[in-house]
């Protein structure tokens, strides 16, 4: 079946999902609307519209090359670093364009965090790794801005592990402790969105767990879009899912249904394996 | 925890201006340093220009094919400096080229792996070495050895050949333009072979499998593949060499000899243009003199210009062919 | 012979002459440490360090050589080096593909490679003949433009091997693009560009020719920079050349003083850059 025609759904709020504890009605924090995006000539991104929900998780899955994480990268206009590089459309970010030509990108990274594939942790100490950001905007006093690294890297799930090193450098911790250093970093700034484009694929098994753990510790706080090519990982830690395929999205829906009925038949292949 | 409004972020607009105002300034800056790059070398062809213009209006273009040097009658002619500096740099590339090869090879093929780095250190300090300390360590260690080892055999052997007889010809002295281009072939080695190094390593390694695999020896596979999937960066590093020997200064300085006038024989003594430029620059009495001098240095400039670009050109095609 | 052995043969002798040009070429290297250590070895007395340079017939030292030496090294290299880092940044971080960067980079790279005796040239009609006299700083504005092309070369190496990953993560934070640069691609790229400072400061230890025309000589000791300043290459030029023994032996012991330097400088720099390496 050809996915040339998408339809998707689209809801504005939903009711409670199946799970026990009580939610509070989902609110849209992010709305794509009508979103291409070029690589040069290339168009990687056709027509995506949908939304993101506040304090949920919303997994981007697909297979390689289908623009999970070119949509991802749109959210911060980190596009933008490169020439040849162009979003049109609007990303409704609380009711302000985020892809309007005036914006200032480093305001607007500031509101949003983003975590990458390889954890990045710079060359300096990991408490000026987390404070680097904070540094950036505010100039707290020392004891502030030690309880903001502290808090941070509490909700990273890290400090227990660096408290007593955290003058050594980021580079001196492993792989999976790293990544949680660059999710720290990136909630220390207090953002309102978080982006995380393959978190733990570089990670160990138990690395990958701790992630998803720390994910769903963050879920109450953030609105997270997390891209991720294995299927398990969207249906263990997300509430949404978005299926892409060559640059459109096929179907977006409650993780739940998608998982278990989906609308589109090319969603139930790519989710029963047929195609990878 | 979410901002209630849409723009403000944690810090208003002093955040902001500030970084846009950081972006500008130190993006101007690294511009304007760069183009100064471009400002010296502009600078380095009109003050040569300048300098060298009263020579050139005195004497013509017949400047650059006039043999005599005359400080005392003022007639000036860059000749004998330039035909040195080409020969010079003719025999430091007939004997620094294959020699240069032979540490590529070595290095890149036969060297056991606990050598190379060492190795490779040492045929880079090479490189490392000043060229007054080779200057100093010619006059005084290598040209005797070459007046009693090297030139006299030379003269009873290739010197009795008839036909390039005049080549060797005249008493073993030493210092002469033979000496300059041994020493120069020993500066300039290190850097062919350094850049033939580079090239060698990058034949993709199935590439030279596949000729062992047919049967092929070391030594042809590395002339029948490596040597002809590198040539252009062989010939690139070669060019480099070349620009090198025609401008080094002190190493030949000391052992040329400073004899303005051409001989066919290499084993007498002569001038480069640099060597020229430094022995004679500090003691020039008339304007023209220096004016000459300087016409001499630009004569250089552009000679050298001329090949290092080549060099350039060569080396990024070679850049292009392997990143595409 | 049989096709077979004629093959073997010339594999032989290939590789066997190969052999020979690198001993040859280390040869060379040993050879001339050994009569500079020789030679040079006599006239490493203390005298050396407090004494000036001699008159033609008497003893001395290198005194007024050597700090003027290092005062032109240090005075170009503080000119050269911001220079060379700041225009090797413009090519490594703005010129992404432009013809304005590969024009600059093409420059450079052969300013690189130019005779040094081109240097002291340009240096002496831009600065020494308005001037009307020798001086220090116009040595000093030589070196510093030998200096320049080799950071410019090693800073954009350095900074294009840090990772972009690193970049974005920074800009991902919302730091301006200056401070992503000052505060992390320099932070990354600290070891390789110090490794290109101590390399371009070996270079001009030993340059000989771009002072000749600048700086010049001077036979007493003098801290003045708008004058003549004595300087170790430049001496030992004058002294070698010269017919007189202890003149020479002084000769000698300058440029022993020179390689010494040169190569510690070269040796660190190299063992900086394969620990940096070794540690990632």
């Amino acid at each position: 079946m050809s996915p040339a025609t998408a339809r998707q759904t689209m809801p504005m709020s939903l009711p409670d999902s199946q799970r026990t504890e009580a939610q509070p009605a989902p609110r849209q924090k992010v709305l794509i609307r009508n979103v291409d995006f070029y690589y040069g000539a290339f168009k990687a991104l056709k027509n995506i519209t949908m939304p993101l929900h506040d304090r949920r998780v919303t997994a981007f899955i697909g297979p390689s090359g289908c623009g999970k994480s070119t949509l991802l990268r749109v959210l911060n206009r980190i596009y933008e670093l490169y020439p040849g590089q162009r979003a049109t459309g609007e990303v409704m970010v609380d009711n302000e364009n985020i892809l309007s030509p005036g914006l200032d990108l480093n305001l607007l990274r500031a509101r949003i965090g983003m975590v990458f594939q390889k954890p990045t942790p710079f060359p300096m100490s990991i408490y000026d790794n987390i404070a680097f950001g904070v540094r950036l905007y505010e100039s707290l006093p020392r004891h502030e801005l030690d309880e903001r690294v502290e808090s941070a890297l509490r909700r990273a799930a890290l400090w227990e592990e660096v408290k007593d090193k955290l003058h050594q450098s980021g580079l001196s911790l492993s792989g999976g402790q790293q990544q949680r250093l660059c999710i720290a970093r990136a909630v220390a700034v207090q953002p309102e969105i978080l982006l995380l484009d393959e978190p733990a694929s570089a990670l160990d098994p138990i690395s990958t767990q701790r992630i998803e753990e720390l994910i769903a510790e963050l879920r109450p706080d953030y609105c997270i879009a997390i891209v991720t090519h294995n299927m398990q990982q969207a249906a263990r830690t997300s509430d949404y899912t978005a299926f892409m395929y060559l640059g459109e999205l096929i179907e977006f829906d409650e993780t739940e249904r998608i998982f278990t009925h989906p609308k589109q038949k090319h969603t139930e292949d790519y989710i029963t394996g047929r195609f990878g | 925890m979410a901002a209630e409004t849409a723009v403000v972020g944690p810090v208003g607009v002093s955040g902001r201006r500030g970084g846009v105002i950081g972006d500008v300034v130190f993006r101007s800056l690294t511009f304007l340093f760069a183009l100064l790059v471009l400002l010296i070398l502009g600078g380095v062809i009109v003050a040569l220009i300048d300098g060298a213009l009263p020579a050139f209006r005195t004497f013509g273009l017949s400047f650059v094919v006039t043999e005599v040097w005359n400080p005392v009658t003022k007639k000036f002619g860059a000749l004998g400096p330039i035909y040195g500096t080409l020969v010079t740099s003719a025999i430091a590339m007939v004997i620094g080229i294959p020699l240069a090869f032979g540490v590529a090879v070595f290095i890149t093929e036969i060297c056991p792996l606990w050598l190379k780095r060492p190795l490779a250190t040492m045929i880079e300090l090479l490189a490392a070495i000043p060229s007054i300390i080779y200057g100093i360590w010619g006059l005084f260690v290598f040209a005797p050895f070459v007046q009693q080892y090297i030139e006299p055999p030379i003269i009873d052997t290739l010197g009795q050949v008839p036909g390039i007889s005049m080549l060797f010809a005249g008493p073993p002295l030493g210092i002469g333009v033979l000496t300059a281009g041994i020493i120069l072939a020993i500066m300039v080695l290190p850097f062919i072979s350094s850049i033939m190094r580079d090239v060698f390593e990058t034949v993709p390694a199935m590439l030279k499998e596949s000729a062992y695999g047919l049967g092929a020896t070391r030594s042809e596979v590395v002339w029948r593949v490596v040597l002809p999937f590198t040539r252009i960066g062989v010939f690139g590093g070669i060019m480099l060499g070349l620009g090198r020997a025609l401008g080094e200064t002190m190493a030949v300085t000391f052992v040329i000899g400073n004899a303005h006038n051409i001989s066919a024989s290499i084993l007498q003594p002569g001038t480069t243009i640099s060597a020229a430029l430094a022995n004679e620059f500090t003691e020039a009495d008339s304007d023209i003199y220096l004016s000459s001098l300087i016409a001499l240095g630009f004569i250089l400039f552009v000679i050298t210009f001329i090949v290092l670009a080549i060099a350039k050109f060569m080396l990024l095609r070679l850049q292009k062919q392997a990143g595409g | 012979m049989t096709v077979y052995a004629r093959r073997r043969m010339a594999n032989g002798v290939v590789m066997t002459l190969s052999v020979v040009a690198t001993a040859f070429g280390v040869l060379w290297l040993v050879l001339i440490l050994w009569t500079l250590l020789e030679n040079g070895i006599a006239a490493i007395t203390p005298a050396i360090f407090s004494q000036m340079t001699p008159p033609p017939g008497s003893a001395g030292g290198l005194l007024n050589a050597i700090f003027g030496s290092v005062a032109m090294t240090f005075i170009g290299t503080l000119i050269g080096t911001p220079t060379g880092i700041l225009a090797g940044t413009f090519l490594a971080e703005y010129s992404r593909g432009s013809r304005f960067g590969e024009v600059v980079r093409f420059i450079n790279d052969i300013l690189l490679s130019a005779p040094s005796i081109i240097v002291g040239l340009f240096v002496y009609e831009l600065m020494v003949v308005p001037m009307g006299h020798f001086s220090a700083w116009a040595g000093a504005v030589a070196l510093a433009i030998i200096v320049i092309p080799v950071v410019v070369r090693t800073t954009e190496d350095m900074l294009n091997l840090v990772p972009n990953s690193l970049r974005e993560a920074a800009s991902a934070l919302g730091s301006p693009k200056w401070k992503v640069i000052v505060m992390v691609s320099y932070r990354a790229a600290i070891q390789g560009m110090v490794t290109g400072v101590m390399l371009a400061v070996a270079r001009i230890a030993g340059e000989t020719a771009p002072l000749l025309f600048t700086a010049l000589n001077n036979q007493f000791w003098s801290t003045d920079l708008n004058a003549p300043m004595a300087n170790l290459p430049v001496v030992i030029f004058q002294f070698a050349m010269s017919p007189y023994a202890d003149w020479q032996t002084l000769a000698w012991g300058g440029a022993l003083l020179i390689t010494i330097t040169v190569l510690i400088l070269n040796i660190s720099a190299r063992a900086i850059a394969s620990w940096s390496t070794f540690k990632q």
